[in-house]
């Protein structure tokens, strides 16, 4: 099935399991979604328990941690990833902190459809994980493939935790793989080796899986191990750095723009912890420090594209 | 004393686990160490009886110390205290290999041409270690300078270094290792040498090519190349050779080549005129008391060329150098060189004449500070003195033959008594000579 | 034009007891006022002595609009009061010991030292700690009411938030998604009457802020909330409306904020007569008149509750005191929540 579908398998089976779980944002009930995620929910679970929302991030995720607080498992949809910044106050002042502080947990889960590449523009393009990668309290995972989107999200709506899932729109409906049909969790923090290889590493995640393994697919001549994270916070150290001290050469990918971006933080834990394993100096290649340009031309430009996969692999390889 | 790290400097001895007296296999533990990076033992370096301890518990030496004797014949011994990253003076002959830990096996050089690279860098060359290979070179005990490197700017790798140690730990391996280290990192498509225009096809270096192309640079910037010729009149040799091919060929299963005849000659000459057996480190002149020599090998199809040597060629007559020569050139072919066979030189000699040329200009091979060549052996009118000491025309068979000579140490004239003293040796072998 | 209803100062005997409180709920009332404030005024003496790290703020003046509304919660109900709002904590049954450990960031407070002054509560009274983003609670509250209608309990939310506050865009996104789903959430307004330096005509436009209600489908009140009683009484059937399925009310309740905005505050800002014409209006005093007027208190048992809540207030510090401070060891614990954390009964 699509990675879409996926999604959409795993949140029916949740929501048949659990009472609890319900969805709410805008457009979920009626209309089935923005990416139709959710169609033929509400005929299923009621408008009670796949819920229009009023177009107010603050009332959906607010909304959220208050029932979260009361015993449900809300399964939060934020329109489009971008939107989040709309709502961040309640992640991030309330959610992550409440437990750490006044001991509650906050089971909610929150859906982001992020990423660009079909000239979405500025505000529904963007993958905004680095910003709360740096938030104590939260999770945030990136699955990449349609099997790891649904056991991730029901690891997440299982998980005790705030945890933000990215799913990256590029891939809802060009991305088709095995699924299984029982339920199945991914855990969450465990990396996956998306490929196995002996000079060289690629960590990434989200859609950039798939342009890292398009690259390493037409450099026949070089071996390359690819890293696919799965989980930006809590993220697999030693997955990593089990693969850097064999290869002992590190790229990494993403999508995000770069300055901050969270590429940086596993280059500086890799030169922290593997100084010495290394054989180049740690290569990141991200999309530049812009917003995300509308003309496919320019976003062409900034989404990093195969070709500067294999130029950034040659790279690393020649030094 | 190994280097345990590539800022350390010095270490002391903690422990031996071996006794004077005791025998000792290669790779076995023969001490104990303490650098202010890591506590280790210290495999020895090859199997004999542990014949003598220079180093005691408790003493803190510098890298590169010699601690210990295997072997106990007093065999050449490094002269001064070796630095780590010069050419430390290699093991003698295998039976007695010193306990100098700092290099269990000697870089396998990829070979050039005339001018081999099989003895490390010239004093003062300097590349980048990276992390890793800093670390596996502490590890193994291992100068990174002596690996082959196949990295951006001729760094040494990480694969190369590991490749490098695995070769040290199998016998066959120096010319096998640098095409291996070639194959372990199989050079990707090189860096976009632009376009190519119509006509023109692309291939890599290999590692060998590269090794190659670096080295003659690398020489003729360092010496000041210099080429004196002489000719020969090789009469005396050809006589003497025809004497001696049938009973050697039955006898030793050996062909005493022209080649043989000229290293044995050569030998005793540099004995004479040392300086062109001798290094320049700094401002300081090594000359040797042996004469290690080095003999170019073509490899098949004009790939490559190795330069094996032959150790203590001083020591050998007419019939070991043969020996020694037609052993080294069939290892070479047959890539069982060890990496101890291209390491050590102090002269070489290369034979470009093997084609029927007359005459070259071959590179020095660092560092060295001559090389000579010998060319095809071709009848030649020549004036010749009859039984009146009347001038007359006589067929004779000639070689000549070129030094290169590196003239920041070896002057015209030294090179030409070399040359002369060389010749006369030759027109002069006696029956008895060998 | 205003549109909110002003509700009636508190009546007789009779016309509480129709709302449901006896006459020991009565005196209940008076002891959670005064306790309240005791131990307010005794928070200002450790500050001063430095016992109390951070700021401290407290709600001198709120005592009546704070317990008035606590009491007509039920024991189901949830809330989440604000720093003003220390009458709520007393009145569902936070032990003082608990509290003036939090402020001296004791292990032993609610909070274990990991948040100051009123950011705290005990869940299992049914109460969530505030944060200092005002006023993000309202959405959680809504939150939890939401939840209370998809499960279609009988249980009610009350959501507390400041004039100051209401200027925030959450107040709005709050009371707009409970009127739009007729959640059962009552907002509690404790306006009173500056949000540190700012007086309310350079807050809001309205005469009442509960004259907004309208404009999220349901009922603004707007009560004298140094009247515990009409608090009390207004608090109740907001809240029973809600339980009913009528939806929300928002209830302003207009006090002075009798002291600075914390304690490093002294309010010059305020015109004197202001404090002088509110301190008139004490909540406590007003009420302690009134329980002698219509409820025959007596002196003896006016003694008996001022010496009790002394006491009381005296063994709370000295058992607070004897709390350690946290281990620096501790602080990484607990980013995170363990899925056997879910589902305790605090949890339902």
């Amino acid at each position: 099935m699509t990675y879409l579908q996926a999604i959409s398998d795993g949140l029916r089976q949740e929501m048949r399991r659990d009472k609890r779980v319900f969805v709410i944002g805008e457009d979920v009930g009626v209309y089935g979604g923005a990416f139709k995620v959710t169609l033929g929910f509400q005929e299923e679970f009621g408008p009670w328990r796949v819920l229009d929302a009023p177009l107010s991030e603050t009332a959906i995720l607010g909304g959220a941690t208050g029932a979260a607080m009361m015993g449900m498992r809300p399964v939060a949809e934020m329109q489009f990833a971008d939107f989040i910044s709309c709502g961040w106050d309640h992640l991030v002042t309330v959610a992550a902190k409440q437990h750490w502080r006044a001991g509650s947990p906050v089971p909610i889960t929150v859906r982001l459809p992020s990423g660009g590449g079909f000239s979405g523009g500025p505000f529904h393009s963007q993958n905004p994980e680095s910003s709360f990668a740096h938030i104590p309290g939260l999770k945030c995972v990136c699955p990449s493939t349609p099997a790891d989107a649904k056991g991730l999200l029901i690891a997440a709506i299982q998980d005790p935790n705030p945890v933000l899932f990215f799913e990256h729109k590029h891939l809802y409906r060009r991305i088709k793989g095995e699924v299984p049909d029982e339920r199945y969790t991914v855990p969450i923090g465990k990396a996956r080796i998306h490929r196995e290889g002996e000079d060289v590493t690629v960590v990434t995640w989200g859609a950039m899986v798939y342009t890292a393994d398009e690259a390493a697919t037409q450099l026949g001549d070089l071996s390359v191990e690819i890293v696919d994270l799965r989980t930006i916070l809590p993220w697999d150290k030693e997955a990593v750095l089990t693969s850097v001290r064999k290869t002992s050469k590190l790229l990494v990918l993403h999508e995000d723009t770069h300055t901050g971006g969270f590429g940086a933080e596993i280059a500086a834990t890799v030169a922290e912890q593997a100084f010495e394993d290394l054989d180049a100096p740690i290569k990141r290649l991200t999309a530049p420090d812009t917003p995300v340009p509308f003309a496919p031309v320019l976003e062409q430009a900034f989404i990093p594209q195969v070709s500067d996969v294999v130029a950034a692999l040659r790279e690393l390889a020649e030094y | 004393m190994p280097q345990m790290g590539v800022s350390v400097s010095e270490g002391t001895v903690t422990k031996w686990l071996k006794n004077p007296g005791d025998t000792v296999e290669a790779d076995e533990s023969l001490l104990e160490i303490s650098t202010d990076k890591v506590d280790t033992e210290v495999p020895s370096p090859g199997s004999g009886v542990l014949s003598e301890i220079l180093v005691q518990e408790g003493e803190t030496v510098a890298v590169g110390t010699v601690l210990a004797r295997i072997g106990g014949d007093g065999a050449a011994t490094p002269s001064g205290p070796p630095a780590p990253r010069v050419e430390a003076p290699p093991p003698p002959p295998a039976p007695e290999p010193e306990a100098v830990a700092e290099t269990p096996a000697p870089a396998p050089e990829p070979a050039t041409a005339p001018a081999p690279a099989g003895n490390g860098h010239a004093a003062g060359e300097h590349t980048f270690v990276s992390p890793v290979v800093a670390r596996i070179a502490a590890e193994h005990g291992i100068d990174p300078a002596r690996v082959a490197g196949t990295g951006a700017g001729g760094r040494v790798t990480k694969k190369d270094i590991l490749a490098f140690v695995e070769a040290g730990t199998q016998a066959p391996a120096a010319p096998a290792a640098a095409p291996a280290a070639a194959q372990a990192v199989p050079p990707p498509a090189p860096v976009a040498p632009g376009e190519l225009g119509p006509g023109e096809q692309l291939e890599p270096m290999n590692a060998m090519r590269r090794g190659i192309a670096e080295h003659m640079r690398r020489s003729l910037d360092t010496a000041a190349h210099v080429t004196s010729a002489i000719e020969v009149d090789m009469s005396k040799v050809v006589a003497i050779r025809e004497k001696l091919k049938a009973e050697y060929v039955r006898s030793y299963g050996v062909n005493p080549t022209y080649l043989a005849f000229v290293a044995r000659a050569a030998v005793d000459t540099l004995k004479d005129w040392p300086w062109v057996n001798a290094e320049l480190r700094g401002e300081s002149i090594v000359t040797h008391s042996h004469v290690n020599l080095g003999f170019a090998v073509a490899l098949e199809g004009g790939k490559g060329l190795i330069v094996p040597v032959l150790k203590n060629a001083e020591g050998l007559n007419l019939l070991g150098m043969a020996r020694g020569v037609a052993d080294l050139a069939e290892r070479a072919r047959t890539k069982r060189l060890t990496p101890d066979d291209v390491q050590g030189g102090t002269f070489t000699i290369t034979n470009p004449g093997s084609f029927g040329t007359f005459h070259g200009t071959p590179v020095i091979s660092q560092p060295q500070s001559g090389i000579l060549g010998t060319y095809a052996v071709v009848k030649r009118p020549w004036v010749v003195q009859d039984e009146l000491g009347q001038d007359v025309i006589a067929i004779r068979p000639i070689m000549n033959l070129t030094l290169t000579y590196d003239h920041r140490l070896v002057d015209g004239a030294y090179a030409g008594q070399f040359l002369h003293d060389l010749r006369e040796r030759l027109e002069s072998w006696g029956e008895s000579d060998y | 034009m205003a549109t909110a209803r002003v509700a009636e100062p508190s009546g007789s005997l009779g016309e509480v007891k129709e709302w449901g409180l006896d006459r020991e709920d009565l005196l209940g009332i008076y002891r959670n006022m005064l306790t309240t404030r005791s131990i307010e005024e005794r928070g200002h003496i450790l500050y001063k002595q430095g016992k109390i790290p951070g700021s401290f703020y407290t709600g001198r003046g709120n005592e009546g609009a704070s317990v008035g509304v606590a009491t007509a919660m039920g024991p189901e109900d949830v809330g989440t009061p604000l720093h003003r709002d220390m009458g709520v904590h007393i009145t569902r049954g936070v032990e003082p010991w608990r509290i003036f450990a939090n402020y001296m960031a004791r292990i032993d407070g609610l909070a274990h030292g990991r948040d100051g002054n009123v950011h705290m509560a005990d869940d299992h009274l049914g109460l969530i700690a505030m944060v200092s983003h005002l006023p993000a609670m309202l959405p959680v509250a809504v939150g939890c009411a939401l939840a209370f209608r998809i499960r279609e309990e009988k249980r009610v939310s009350v959501g507390w938030f400041g004039e100051g506050s209401s200027s925030r865009g959450d107040t709005h996104e709050a009371m707009n998604f409970a009127g739009v789903r007729r959640l059962p959430v009552v907002f509690i307004c404790d306006n009173n009457q500056w949000a540190y330096s700012t007086p309310t005509h350079l807050e809001y436009a309205v005469e009442h802020l509960a004259d907004r209600a309208q404009a999220y489908g349901f009922e603004g009140v707007v009560v004298d909330g140094t009247d515990v009683l009409a608090v009390h009484r207004e608090a109740k059937r907001a809240i029973e409306k809600a339980r009913d399925g009528g939806g929300p009310t928002l209830i302003e309740c207009l006090t002075l904020r009798m002291e600075g905005h914390a304690v490093h505050d002294d309010a010059f800002y305020v015109p004197k007569e202001l404090f002088e014409r509110w301190a008139e209006k004490d909540p406590i005093e007003r009420y302690r008149v009134w329980l002698h007027e219509n409820a025959d208190f007596s002196d003896a048992e006016e003694e008996e509750i001022k010496l009790s809540v002394k006491k009381h207030l005296n063994d709370a510090l000295e058992r607070a005191d004897q709390s350690p401070l946290p281990h620096p060891e501790s602080l990484t614990v607990g980013v995170y929540a363990d899925p056997e954390e879910l589902d305790t009964p605090h949890h339902k």
